[in-house]
């Protein structure tokens, strides 16, 4: 998202506007801050009003319980990236495939078909919990990893996403290569995917960012403990300790952090796949 | 020659398309339609025989006051779409000005949206605690003599979930019309200045009917995102106290994996597909009254 020209509608009192606006963004923070803050401290000082930003007693004692134990958020994470990583390089790859099927073979049936992947996006993931559930049951994958890995390589959204910039491809550097005897496999490997490599690692990263805060699925299809993933690891310990604030803030730590440090990476990623998904889908 | 040609054409595209299309087969196409046919059976989970009961659970749904609770509670939920829309216009054309730490601000504003999740759940729902949280303490300290409940009372617990979800969606919606701002033209606005418009007209009657197409887009996503959310109102109340925040995502869910009503839980599944067919239909009609393409 490149900033061509300034729409200036108000005069350029510019500092105190920037001082405003970061004022704004701390409140947005606020509960991230507050969430690492109360981590960090003793119970008797987690409603302490006024809030004590910078506690008195600094203590890692109750990251140090979410780590540890026999219910370590090690398992959970090792799971989740499990989970994840093959989910985002399934999805990514499928999606890439079948998108420069939609948007570069005429073939007949197309528009139908991709008619057909639009009304999909349409139907709530409630209406397929309890299908699933029923066949899942049947196949023998409930309660196993494979419940959540292989309906996660699949993404409707990535093809959209996709279809949408291998569309922007002028057609000439695939005409050329024709010319030149090769066929669409060749294009598609050689021509295609190195193009459009921004494009898949925006996807990339946000289907990441799906597969890591999935919390329906594991809550439906995992029952067994050593399975869960860390949504689900971490409502347990929670759960599981409703008195315990400052364990229950070092936990949301545990599972907020990961995808603040994947963001801070792929922030310019991120950001630009939504607005080009949205805004020219 | 050229038939062949066609027919190699049309081949290739079925094996680009088929490995995606496969799955979309067995995770979307299969269960939507088997989920359609258990609609109209009795299926419980403790009972495997399914009988054929023809309307009956869609009669029951008519009689059942927990499921207009729950549609009266996405209503109230799906409030927060438009604030946060609004609010994310208002700040993405403030920061489409010339100030500074530009970067790090839409970084931190956009932050609680990838960092969606029981976590931030979690967070919220300490924060809204009404005898100690942090929330209520400010307030009080502000004067507020009898601060909300939040997701403690029947009464507030929607309204505290809408406000999880305007600060969640919020930096989204900042982004996408940042985006959009950039197609506005910068002559236009010119133009208008030395017309001598005020930067309050240029915003009412040129910016915002410029970028409605994208407040369409943002409110046409954004509902059904909102309908389908589950997981915030799940992780923070479980839908109490006392059902208050029981929306249909949810109900359905509990009729699904709490009663083992299966087939009821299908046919409420379809009444959300429903309304969100028809927010989307109405929103399309209703667009040409507003959107200026």
């Amino acid at each position: 998202m490149e900033v061509k020209k300034r729409l200036s509608i108000l005069q350029p009192g510019s500092l105190l506007i920037t001082v405003i606006m970061l004022a704004l963004a701390i409140v947005m923070i606020i509960p991230f801050l507050w969430m690492i803050s109360t981590s960090l401290k003793t119970p008797s000082e987690v409603f302490k009003y006024p809030i004590e930003w910078i506690p008195s007693n600094l203590t890692w004692e109750h990251h140090q319980k979410v780590w540890s134990g026999a219910k370590s958020f090690g398992t959970y994470y090792l799971n989740s990236l499990k989970i994840s990583i093959i989910g985002m390089v399934g999805a990514t790859f499928l999606s890439a495939f079948a998108a420069y099927g939609f948007a570069r073979i005429d073939f007949k049936g197309r528009n139908t078909l991709f008619l057909l992947y639009l009304s999909m996006m349409m139907i709530p993931p409630q209406v397929l919990f309890v299908p699933k559930f029923i066949m899942f049951e049947w196949a023998g994958i409930y309660n196993t990893h494979l419940a959540l890995i292989l309906p996660g390589l699949f993404t409707i959204f990535g093809v959209f996403m996709l279809r949408q910039f291998f569309l922007s491809i002028p057609n000439e550097i695939s005409e050329s290569a024709f010319i030149d005897g090769a066929g669409h496999f060749r294009i598609f490997f050689r021509l295609i995917l190195p193009l459009a490599k921004p494009a898949l690692a925006t996807l990339a990263i946000i289907d990441f960012s799906w597969q890591w805060n999935d919390y329906e699925n594991a809550l439906v299809f995992l029952i067994d403990e050593n399975l869960y993933t860390v949504p689900l690891g971490l409502q347990n310990f929670i759960l599981e300790n409703t008195v315990d604030y400052n364990g229950m803030m070092a936990a949301a730590s545990a599972g907020i952090i990961p995808m603040i440090i994947v963001f801070a990476i792929g922030q310019r990623y991120i950001i630009q796949g939504l607005t080009n998904s949205a805004v020219k889908g | 020659m050229h038939n062949n040609w066609m027919r190699r054409q049309r081949m290739l595209g079925y094996i680009f398309v088929g490995p995606n299309m496969l799955g979309v087969l067995l995770f979307f196409l299969i269960p939507a339609v088997y989920s359609f046919g258990l609609m109209f059976t009795d299926y419980k989970f403790m009972n495997p025989d399914m009988t054929f009961i023809g309307l009956d659970n869609i009669k029951r749904l008519m009689k059942d006051p927990l499921f207009f609770l729950s549609l009266r509670n996405t209503l109230i939920f799906l409030l927060a779409v438009p604030v946060s829309i609004v609010i994310g216009f208002i700040v993405a054309v403030i920061l489409n000005q010339k100030i500074y730490l530009k970067k790090l601000l839409r970084g931190l504003y956009f932050m609680p949206y990838i960092t969606s999740g029981v976590a931030v759940a979690f967070v919220w729902m300490l924060m809204f605690q009404p005898n100690q949280g942090p929330i209520n303490g400010f307030l009080r300290s502000i004067g507020v003599d009898n601060p909300p409940g939040w997701l403690s009372t029947t009464t507030s617990s929607m309204y505290a979930i809408d406000i999880i979800w305007i600060w969640f969606m919020l930096g989204y919606n900042m982004i996408i019309y940042l985006a959009a701002l950039q197609e506005v033209s910068s002559e236009l606005l010119e133009a208008a200045k030395i017309d001598g418009a005020r930067p309050l007209q240029i915003l009412r009657r040129i910016i915002w009917p410029l970028v409605s197409p994208t407040t369409f887009l943002l409110l046409v996503t954004g509902l059904i995102m909102a309908i389908k959310t589950f997981g915030i109102i799940q992780a923070t109340t479980q839908g109490g106290p006392g059902n208050s925040t029981t929306i249909l995502s949810l109900y359905v869910y509990q009729n699904a994996f709490r009663y083992y009503d299966m087939g009821y839980a299908a046919t409420v599944s379809w009444a959300l597909f429903a309304i969100i067919l028809l927010i989307t239909v109405l929103q399309w009609v209703g667009q040409k009254r507003w959107v200026h393409y």
